[in-house]
C-alpha cells in the first residue's frame, strides 16, 4: 500500500513559501521579469513542496503542477493548431479555466512537459510520476472547429499524447498518469475512450494509470477494467455511491483509492480512513492498492493541503503497522 | 413598463481603492474607511438619479467578494487563506467550523443611509444561500443539503430585516446555481426558505452558466424575477425563451459588463425591440447583465447611460 497524490498543489501559501508567484507573473506578463526570472519562483516553489512531500513521507511523487494554470492549458498552449479563448468552469468547481480552441490540424514541436518534469525530480530522491490530461477530457475542454468530429479529434490528440508520454518516460518517469476529469460528467462514449486510451499509452515501457475524479462513476468501473492501463484512480469522495462501486467491481487492476477529500478543509480522522482500508483491501489486495487525496490539491488553502497530506501518510503507516 | 435598473455592484473610485488596501494592513482608520465609503456611496446614488434609473442599488461600495462580505459577519465561518479561482487570481474561500448565527442585520444599515438619499427605490442586495454553501469550505454541516437550508434561514432573516426597513425590491443573487444540476433542486428549496413570506419584489440574478440546461427550471424558481445577462451572448438567449413561456418577469442584461466597449444607444434599441417579440412589456426590467464592478467608473457610467437612453426610446415609441 502506497501513498502517492493526484497531481496539483497551492502555489502560494502565506504560512509557508509565501506568495510571490503573484506579482512575480504578473511582473511577467508587463514583461518586467524575464522568463528565466519567472522559472526561477517556479522552480523554488516546486522544490518547496517536494520538501513538503518527503517531511511527510509520501511515497510516489508528482511535480505540484506550479507552472500549470490547469490540466490542458500547459499543452493546449504549446501545441500548434490551438488558440486560448475565454473563461469557462472547471468541471463543477468555482475555479475558472480559459478553454482552448483548435482551429489548424494539432501537431507537437517537440517535449512540452520534459523539462519541467527533470527541474522537479532534481528537487527529490524519491520517485516522480508524470501526469497528463486523459485524450476524452482534453477533447471534453476544447472547442473543436477543426475537425468538427470528437472521435478524429479524440486520436490525434490521443497520438500527442503518447508522443509526450514517451518523452516523459525518457526523463524519466517511472508512471505516467493520465487524469480523466470529464469522465465523471455526462455520458462518455466508452469504446471511443477505451480506443484513444490504447493509442495514449501504446508503447510505453511504463506502467500507466487512469484517474477519474469529479462528477459520477456512472457504471464506468467494470467496464474500465479493460483499459489499456495498470491501475486505475477513483475519486470515493465527490460520489456518495462510489465506495459501492468500488466494492463491487471485480478488479483486473491496480486501485488508487482517493480517499482524502482534496475540495473541502474538513480534515478525515485516521480512524474512518482505516475503515475504508478495510473495506477496500477486501476486494484489492494491499499490494495492488494506492491511496491519494480525491484530486489535485490545489482546490485547498496550503496549510489544508498539508494536513491532508500528513494525514493520509499517517493513516497508511498506523494501517499497515495493524 | 420598462423600468430601469442596475445588478448590484458599482465601482469603486481610485481613492476608495487605495483605503480599502490600506486598511486591510491597519494603514486606514475603520471610521475614516467608512467615511469614504459613505462618499462614494453618495456619489453613485446621485448618478444614478441624474442618469434616470428607476430603481437604484447602493453600488456596494463596502463590500468585496459577495461570499466573504457575509461570511465574515456571520458567526460560524472562519476565514481562509487563498485559493486560486483561475489564471494568476486568488480569492479568500470562507471555511464553516460551527452553527451559522446571524448577530444583527447585516446590509439593513447600508441600504437605509442610501434609501435616505432618494425617493426612488433602492433594492435590498443579498447573495443566495446556495451560492454561499457552495463557495465556502464546510467542516460542520454533515451535508450540502443542511449547509444550504441552514444559510437560507440566516439570509431568509436578513431578507425581512430589509422589509421592514422598507424594501420594496430585494434581489438575491445565486451566481453558482448553473454550477451543479444535480442540485438543482437544493438551489430552488433554499431559495424558496428565503423568500417564504415577503411581500417585497424577489429578483434572482444568475450568470456564468449552462443556460440550456438550467432554462426548464426558471419558472420553478421561487422568485418574482429572473435576471439574465443576454448582452454577452449576443442575445442568442432569447431563442431559448421563444419555446419556453417565462411565467416570471425577466431582468434583460443588454449592456456587456465585460467589455470595454460603451455599446451604442441605437444597438441597445434594436435589442431592446428584439426581446419585446418574446417578453411583454410590462414583463421587462431593463439592466446590464451583472454588476459593473470591474468597469472604470466612467464606463459604468457610459454603459449605464446606455441603458437609460435606449429604454426612453423604447418606450417612448411603445406608448406613440
Ligand atoms: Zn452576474
Amino acid at each position: 500500500m502506497i501513498t502517492t497524490v493526484v497531481g496539483s498543489f497551492p502555489k502560494v501559501a502565506e504560512a509557508g513559501f509565501g506568495t510571490t508567484i503573484i506579482s512575480a507573473i504578473s511582473r511577467w506578463q508587463r514583461k518586467e521579469l524575464p522568463d528565466a526570472g519567472l522559472e526561477r519562483v517556479f522552480q523554488d516553489i516546486t522544490k518547496a513542496v517536494m520538501a513538503e512531500y518527503e517531511k511527510a513521507g509520501l511515497d510516489l511523487l508528482a511535480d505540484a503542477q506550479i507552472r500549470w494554470e490547469d490540466l490542458v492549458t500547459p499543452l493546449a498552449k504549446q501545441l500548434d493548431g490551438f488558440e486560448i479563448n475565454g473563461l469557462e468552469r472547471w468541471c463543477d468547481n468555482n475555479v475558472y479555466y480559459r478553454r482552448p480552441i483548435l482551429r489548424k490540424a494539432p501537431a507537437r514541436r517537440g517535449p512540452i512537459l520534459a523539462e519541467e518534469y527533470r527541474a522537479a525530480k532534481a528537487c527529490t530522491s524519491k520517485p516522480m510520476k508524470a501526469v497528463l490530461p486523459g485524450p476524452y477530457t482534453f477533447v471534453q475542454m476544447c472547442e473543436d472547429r477543426y475537425y468538427k468530429n470528437p472521435a478524429r479529434f479524440m486520436r490525434k490528440i490521443a497520438e500527442l499524447l503518447r508522443d509526450e508520454a514517451a518523452a516523459l518516460v525518457e526523463a524519466g518517469a517511472p508512471l505516467v498518469q493520465f487524469d480523466e476529469p470529464a469522465l465523471g460528467f455526462g455520458k462518455p462514449p466508452l469504446k471511443g475512450v477505451l480506443e484513444a486510451l490504447a493509442i495514449a499509452t501504446k508503447g510505453l515501457k511504463v506502467p500507466t494509470a487512469l484517474y477519474l475524479y469529479f462528477g459520477h462513476l456512472n457504471g464506468l468501473l467494470s467496464p474500465l477494467q479493460k483499459a489499456p492501463v495498470d491501475l486505475i484512480g477513483v475519486d470515493v469522495v465527490s460520489d456518495p455511491k462510489a465506495m459501492g462501486a468500488v466494492t463491487k467491481t471485480r478488479w483486473t487492476k491496480q486501485l488508487a483509492l482517493g480517499c482524502v477529500d482534496a475540495r473541502n478543509t474538513k480534515l478525515e480522522s485516521v480512524t474512518e480512513l482505516h475503515a475504508l482500508f478495510d473495506v477496500v483491501t477486501k476486494r484489492v489486495p494491499s499490494d495492488r492498492l494506492s491511496v491519494n487525496p480525491s484530486c489535485g490539491l490545489e482546490f485547498l488553502p496550503y496549510e489544508q493541503a498539508v494536513q491532508k497530506v500528513n494525514r493520509l501518510v499517517e493513516a497508511v503507516q498506523t494501517y499497515k503497522r495493524g | 413598463m420598462l423600468l430601469t435598473t442596475s445588478v448590484g455592484s458599482l465601482p469603486k473610485p481610485d481613492y476608495l481603492v487605495k483605503a480599502r488596501s490600506q486598511a486591510r494592513k491597519g494603514g486606514v482608520d475603520p471610521a475614516e474607511l467608512k467615511r469614504l465609503e459613505e462618499q462614494s456611496t453618495r456619489d453613485w446614488v446621485a448618478r444614478q438619479e441624474e442618469l434616470g434609473l428607476d430603481i437604484l442599488v447602493d453600488g456596494e461600495q463596502y463590500r468585496g467578494d459577495m461570499v466573504a462580505y457575509f461570511a465574515e459577519q456571520l458567526d460560524g465561518f472562519k476565514p481562509s487563506r487563498l485559493v486560486r479561482s483561475y489564471g494568476n487570481r486568488y480569492y479568500r474561500k470562507p471555511i464553516i467550523v460551527s452553527k451559522i448565527r446571524r448577530r444583527q442585520p447585516i446590509t439593513v444599515d447600508w441600504w437605509r443611509f442610501a434609501q435616505a438619499l432618494t425617493t426612488r427605490p433602492v433594492k435590498g442586495m443579498l447573495t443566495g444561500p446556495y451560492t454561499i454553501m457552495d463557495w465556502s469550505f464546510n467542516e460542520y454541516y454533515p451535508s450540502r443539503r443542511a449547509t444550504a437550508l441552514a444559510v437560507a434561514e440566516i439570509i431568509h432573516g436578513e431578507a425581512r430585516d430589509l422589509e421592514r426597513a422598507g424594501a420594496q425590491y430585494i434581489q438575491i443573487d445565486e451566481p453558482a446555481i448553473s454550477t451543479r444540476l444535480d442540485e438543482i433542486e437544493l438551489a430552488i428549496e433554499a431559495l424558496g426558505v428565503v423568500t417564504k413570506g415577503l411581500r417585497a419584489k424577489t429578483i434572482t440574478h444568475i450568470c456564468y452558466g449552462n443556460f440550456q440546461a438550467l432554462s426548464p427550471k426558471l419558472n420553478a424558481l421561487p422568485v418574482d424575477q429572473i435576471d439574465l445577462e443576454f448582452a454577452n451572448r449576443k442575445f442568442e438567449l432569447l431563442e431559448a425563451f421563444k419555446h419556453l413561456r417565462l411565467r416570471k418577469e425577466v431582468g434583460l442584461g443588454v449592456v456587456d459588463v465585460h467589455s470595454h466597449r460603451i455599446e451604442s444607444r441605437e444597438e441597445v434599441v434594436a435589442n431592446l425591440k428584439k426581446a419585446l417579440k418574446v417578453f411583454k412589456p410590462e414583463q421587462i426590467y431593463v439592466d446590464p447583465d451583472c454588476g459593473l464592478k470591474t468597469r472604470t467608473p466612467e464606463e459604468a457610467l457610459g454603459k449605464l447611460r446606455a441603458v437609460v437612453e435606449a429604454t426612453r426610446a423604447v418606450r417612448e415609441e411603445l406608448l406613440n
